[in-house]
């Protein structure tokens, strides 16, 4: 069976990464503030979500930080995920990546005026 | 209720993915659900889970590492080790599957067994044949048809009714031998008479020889001399027979250079059958050694076939009346009248109230002519000629009907017919089909007429002549090489069934 590849980041790789960069979250958490951050137009499915965090955590780029409580959600403890340094280095290059990216294209004037 | 049909669609995914995350994934869910309340929400819910669904479910499958469960213990170097991906035994879709599979597969099997489609019985030392030249597929392969028919010639030779010429030769090796009886009076098996006259070990070393001989211009030459001869002497028509022979010595040039023995036969059977027009002419090459003497019928033998013959009840393998009042008859061979006239009569009789009658040829092995027009005589009501091409017409051409008491000549008749239907049966097929007496089901019978009557010219090549002027009233040619064709094209094992269905929608329609 061929590895799952973290190379290039898949998109919702990435946005689980930088929903658990401010705090350790668990999946519904991680769910809720990728939607947010993406102004909900990434509402990540359990599958993909769950597949996701397997491989980032094979790739040592988030941790298990435990059990614990929502109070805002009930009586059930859930797992908390954490970033990693690696993986918030990872995230950091990502990042870089795209930051050029949105340069070549701002030199390429393919912007329309109200973006920076 | 929803939270249930998650759990349900979580089954989808790999087991290795649903024991880490599946609990995790189903309170995602029950969290999402609490949250999005109202009939859009949910609708949006469930398409994203749907969505979902379809993009990781295969991803799972083909990026999911199964994680090493257990192994049986520390590997040690240079032995073989097993590790264990799964632990949990196979779910029962899976069993319930894989038996489903191995059903289909052995019901496929047994299919496939139960059709094994046409396949050629002649015997392994035959070359190649043309249709035209060696149509007739003799089961056992020339140098048994040989032992067959000089056995036969001298059977007719020595008064016995000329029908009982090539029985031994037609019952088949296979699977009608022992339902078909070998008259002649020989009950072993040709295979058997020919061991009886060469040694196995000879003869499979005349056979390895045979095929490394090739036929040189003495051979040819005394072939073509002998073939000559036999014509002139034996041929029924001497003008025909002369003008084969300017045909034979006319075409000298072209049997040069002709080295291997079958396509020799066929040139010369192909010339012969050009100037005479007669299909029961033929030059026969054997690459197995033709064995010289033919095996002798004692009379011993012959008491050891008649007692074969009532203890099968003559062949009369069956005879039922089939719902609807329709007559069956399960015949295995045409025996000899002598013998099984009483057994004849007695399984007529009990079809003789039948509304309809079907005669089961698909075993017949072949037989007697004179059985063939002993039965033939029950269907009509006045005297019928039956074409018989081993012999001239005589008195007994001719049915003896009608029958005293005899209720079947008005009857409709369906005959089943197989590719082993063959020889005296066929004549039986033939005439009922050209006299339009009966409706034929199933397959087209094999095609052995068998009228010439055996010369042997040298080791290898044989010729049958007919001696007699066979009058057929019905066409020129007869089923030698082509077979008797069905009305009703079904397979052998159909038959029955179809006849049944054919016979019961006509007595409807009366």
């Amino acid at each position: 069976m061929p590895k799952r590849k973290l190379d290039p980041l898949p998109s919702a790789a990435f946005q689980i990464l930088l929903a658990l960069a401010d705090e350790d979250l668990h999946g519904y958490g991680i769910m809720r503030q990728v939607a947010e951050q993406t102004c909900n137009r990434m509402r990540l499915g359990p599958g993909t979500l769950y597949s996701s965090i397997q491989s980032l955590l094979a790739e040592k780029l988030i941790e298990e930080v435990g059990l614990g409580e929502d109070e805002k959600l009930g009586q059930e403890r859930r797992r908390y995920y954490r970033l990693t340094s690696a993986g918030r280095k990872l995230a950091r290059s990502e990042a870089e990546r795209l930051a050029d990216l949105l340069r070549v294209a701002r030199v390429k004037k393919i912007f329309r005026g109200e973006y920076v | 209720m929803s939270d249930k049909v998650y759990s349900w669609l979580l089954r989808l995914y790999p087991s290795h993915f649903r024991e880490a995350y599946g609990e995790e994934a189903r309170q995602l869910f029950r969290d999402r659900a609490r949250a999005e309340k109202g009939f859009l929400p949910a609708v949006r819910l469930w398409l994203d889970l749907l969505v979902d669904l379809a993009i990781s479910v295969p991803r799972e499958y083909r990026y999911g590492q199964p994680q090493v469960r257990a192994a049986t213990r520390q590997p040690v170097e240079a032995l073989p080790s097993f590790h264990v991906l799964e632990v949990e035994p196979p779910r029962f879709g899976a069993l319930f599957l894989g038996a489903l599979f191995s059903l289909v597969a052995l019901y496929g099997i047994s299919v496939l067994f139960s059709h094994p489609g046409e396949y050629r019985r002649d015997g392994a030392s035959f070359p190649p044949r043309q249709t035209q030249v060696d149509a007739r597929p003799s089961p056992s392969g020339p140098a048994l048809s040989h032992a067959a028919t000089t056995a036969y010639k001298r059977m007719a030779a020595s008064g016995q009714p000329v029908d009982a010429r090539l029985r031994a030769d037609a019952s088949n090796p296979s699977d009608s031998q022992s339902k078909a009886p070998l008259p002649v009076g020989q009950t072993s098996s040709p295979q058997e008479q020919v061991s009886q006259l060469m040694p196995q070990s000879a003869s499979h070393s005349m056979n390895r020889l045979a095929e490394e001989v090739k036929l040189d211009a003495a051979e040819r030459q005394l072939v073509l001399n002998t073939v000559i001869k036999n014509l002139q002497e034996h041929y029924f028509d001497p003008e025909v027979a002369r003008k084969a022979t300017n045909e034979l010595r006319g075409h000298q040039h072209d049997y040069d250079g002709v080295i291997e023995g079958g396509t020799f036969a066929r040139l010369l059977t192909g010339l012969i059958r050009e100037v005479s027009h007669d299909r029961h002419l033929e030059v026969v090459y054997s690459q197995s050694r033709l064995p010289a003497q033919p095996p002798t019928p004692t009379p011993e033998a012959l008491a050891r076939y008649q007692q074969r013959l009532q203890q099968e009840n003559c062949t009369f393998e069956k005879v039922a009346i089939l719902p609807h009042n329709v007559g069956y008859l399960k015949l295995n061979s045409f025996p000899e009248p002598s013998i099984c006239r009483q057994t004849a009569m007695a399984a007529m009789a009990a079809l003789n109230q039948a509304k309809a009658i079907i005669f089961d040829l698909r075993d017949n092995g072949g037989g007697f002519a004179p059985m063939v027009s002993f039965l033939a005589a029950y269907l009509f009501d006045h005297p019928e000629y039956l074409y018989d091409p081993r012999v001239s017409p005589t008195q007994q051409s001719w049915t003896r009907s009608p029958v005293p008491g005899n209720q079947l000549a008005d009857k409709p008749v369906y005959v089943l017919t197989s590719t082993s239907t063959v020889s005296a049966a066929e004549q039986f097929c033939y005439d009922l089909k050209m006299l339009k007496r009966a409706t034929f089901v199933g397959e087209r019978t094999r095609g052995s007429a068998h009228a010439g009557i055996w010369y042997r010219i040298d080791d290898h090549f044989g010729m049958g002549i007919p001696e007699t002027r066979p009058v057929n009233p019905f066409s020129k040619t007869d089923w030698e090489g082509t077979g008797v064709e069905p009305d009703v094209k079904v397979k052998a094992a159909d038959a029955l069934v179809t006849a049944e269905k054919l016979a019961e929608r006509k007595m409807l329609r009366r």
